[in-house]
């Protein structure tokens, strides 16, 4: 596994080159082995058959000088021998054992190990050899021969003693052994060569194989160095460098490759650079829109700020009409009386009179004020909602001014419980009473006659961290908010009202409002008991405004309502 | 105050201001009766009759509409002026059919008021 592991690790130039040189290695010695085997058989073999040819030669020659005992004959043939190199040692023996001459040197004694051999094709198969080897280490061949004599057998049908076919004398040949040749040949001079010839082999092998190596070692690297620029260039494309190319001008496969990739590399970064291109447009596109929402945004609030007045606008006439009448009636009232006496007539219980009507007009004109002021700061173009200090129970008094004779003629009773600690918060007036009054129109609408709404406020001192806030309930005894509607009630467009009763952006834009105070709103209702509205305004330290343009929808946005 | 030689009117308002000056208007010349609110005067208009019934429309718990036709139900030939602080032509035309004999915008001059009362208490 390890191995495994190891060989999956190397390069691919290792790969390549070690099995392929082991291959080479491996075949270059089972090769050069067997052919140096074959040679070194056939020059083994060679000598024996010059062996057994000369033995034989001898053989055939040597009957006479064998039956005549004749040494000097058996010393000339022998003399053949002095030219092979291969001979150490040549004798002829008699039947009875008698060496009748020999040539060289040889110590029987030296035997160290002696093992017949088979013959050598083709054979006349009387030739016996064996294998020596001598207590030096040297290696002999050793060969036997018989010496046979062929005399005719003179018969009696051959001498023409018994009768038989005339003239016909046969000759019958009697072949004896007379003795033998012996002949031990130095295998020295063969080893000698065959050592020679495996070097040689062994000389080229490595040779062959070194030259192989090289050229593989160079074809690889043809190989390997476009593939290994393949490599660095995807490493860098893969690390974002479009703009690498590879420099492979081969026409083979790895050429194609290169080709490919370069072009899969063009078609990429053309991708990329639109992409870009897109993203980069996106950014324009997401800003342009944003701004468009902004804009729709912003007019959503100021249509929604009308819708509020529209619905206010009957009280808002009534509110004005009454004091107006009132004041109108007075007027006139004391100009009549004043016209008609003469002003020696005129009582001083006339003039309390006059006074008290003239006390009341002011006191109308003062309330005639108050309302349109408070219509003004309501109705106040708030683009830039600019943010002072404000004090909330100021602002819920004025909304409620607005608000009362509604709840009146609904025969709602509107309970408002405000702390008189209350500490001014950073904020815009008139935002907030668009918050409030949507809040408690809201709650007028879900509110049957007879029922009660009550509007407190708390302050909630600084704590730790937290800089302290202005609490706000605004809770009715409505018919509250099914579970399935409270997640809903401040996204844009969501209303349960009649249509035409509601825009179903109130809630939307007074949790937008609210937010830009920094401050949260919140829900909480039991249908058929009671909706509770939580608003918290934080205390902001001077230096802390908020920043009061990142007015959201709240569509997206997470809804902190308590549900 | 029950005096037989004036006619008789009963004002319905809720607000204070309008009811005083009315009165004021009114008190020289008729027997004056006020009402804060539609049920007080329902009340009153079941005890006597009135020449003339001067009603605000917009008013807590009963609204003026059902003084109009609670007082025609009484007496098809009661005179009620419906006035108002908001005025539009479908108010208007309601209050008439209902059964109201005059409608006054608030607000209203001296002259207009005592035409038009003069009007109904005599018409």
């Amino acid at each position: 596994m390890n191995l495994l592991r190891t060989i999956k690790s190397c390069s691919l130039r290792t790969k390549f080159v070690l099995p392929v040189s082991a291959m080479l290695i491996l075949s270059s010695l089972v090769i050069s082995g067997y052919l140096t085997k074959r040679q070194a058989d056939s020059i083994r073999q060679e000598l024996r058959a010059s062996g057994e040819t000369m033995i034989r030669i001898i053989a055939k020659n040597a009957e006479s000088g064998v039956l005549f005992e004749s040494k000097y004959e058996l010393d000339e043939l022998l003399a053949i021998l002095s030219r092979f190199d291969a001979v150490t040692y040549g004798a002829i023996i008699n039947k009875e054992g008698t060496v009748l001459s020999r040539f060289g040197y040889w110590d029987e004694k030296a035997t160290k190990v002696k093992r017949f051999l088979p013959h050598v094709e083709p054979t006349d198969g009387l030739c016996q050899e064996f294998f020596i080897e001598s207590s030096s280490g040297e290696e002999f061949i050793e060969m036997n021969y018989p010496i046979l004599s062929r005399k005719e057998k003179l018969t009696r049908e051959n001498l023409g003693l018994t009768g038989g076919l005339e003239g016909s004398v046969t000759h019958e040949k009697v072949t004896e052994e007379i003795g033998s040749i012996k002949l031990i040949l130095s295998l020295a001079k063969v080893n000698e060569s065959i050592a020679e010839a495996r070097d040689t082999a062994t000389l080229l092998m490595l040779v062959v194989l070194v030259l192989a190596i090289v050229i593989l070692t160079f074809f690889v690297r043809v190989v390997t160095k476009p593939i290994k620029m393949l490599v660095e260039v995807t490493d860098q494309v893969s690390h974002g460098d479009l703009n690498q190319r590879v420099d492979i001008k081969q026409h083979d496969e790895i050429g194609h490759l290169a080709n490919t990739f370069n072009k899969m590399i063009e078609s990429l970064k053309q991708s990329r650079d639109e992409i870009e291109e897109y993203n980069r447009t996106l950014e324009e596109r997401i800003v342009a829109r944003t701004r468009e929402l902004e804009q729709a945004q912003e007019q959503l609030i100021q249509s929604e700020k009308m819708g509020a007045i529209g619905q206010l606008a009957a009280g808002v006439a009534h509110e004005l009409n009454n004091p107006l009448g009132g004041i109108l009636g007075y007027a006139q009232f004391t100009l009549e009386k004043m016209k008609k006496s003469l002003p020696d007539k005129i009582t001083s219980k006339d003039i309390d009179k006059y006074i008290r009507y003239l006390t009341d007009i002011e006191t109308q004109v003062r309330r005639c004020k108050s309302i349109v002021q408070n219509l003004l700061r309501f109705s106040r173009a708030s683009h830039i909602a600019e943010f002072e200090e404000i004090d909330v129970n100021k602002v819920i008094e004025d909304t409620i001014t607005f608000v009362e004779h509604q709840l009146h003629m609904n025969q709602i009773e509107l309970r408002v419980a405000l702390d008189p600690n209350l500490p001014p918060i950073q904020g815009n007036a008139g935002q907030l009473q668009q918050v409030f009054t949507n809040l408690i129109i809201n709650a007028m609408h879900a509110s049957a006659a007879e029922s009660e709404i009550k509007i407190i406020s708390r302050y909630s001192p600084p704590m730790g961290e937290f800089d302290g806030a202005v609490e706000l309930w605004f809770i009715d005894q409505g018919i509250g908010i099914a579970p399935e509607n409270i997640k809903k009630v401040f996204e844009p467009f969501f209303t349960t009202k009649e249509v035409g009763k509601g825009t179903g952006l109130g809630l939307s834009v007074s949790y937008g409002i609210i937010k830009s105070h920094g401050g949260e709103i919140r829900v909480d209702s039991t249908v058929d008991e009671r909706t509770t509205f939580t608003v918290i305004l934080p205390v902001q330290k001077p230096s802390q405004k908020p920043d009061n343009r990142n007015e959201k929808l709240p569509g997206e946005l997470s809804r902190s309502s308590n549900v | 105050m029950n005096d037989p030689n004036k006619k008789s009117i009963l004002i319905v308002d809720d607000e204070e201001i309008i009811r005083n000056f009315l009165s004021e208007v009114l008190g020289e010349k008729y027997d004056v009766s006020l009402a804060s609110d539609g049920d007080e005067a329902i009340e009153q208009i079941k005890k006597r009759r009135f020449d003339l019934i001067i009603t605000d429309l917009k008013m807590p718990r009963v609204p003026g509409e059902e003084v109009v036709k609670f007082a025609q139900q009484q007496d098809p030939t009661s005179r009620v002026i419906v006035i108002s602080g908001f005025s539009s032509l479908y108010m208007v035309s309601q209050s008439i059919n209902n059964g109201a004999c005059a409608f006054l915008s608030k607000p209203f001059s001296i002259k207009e008021l005592m035409e038009t009362v003069t009007d109904a208490v005599n018409g």
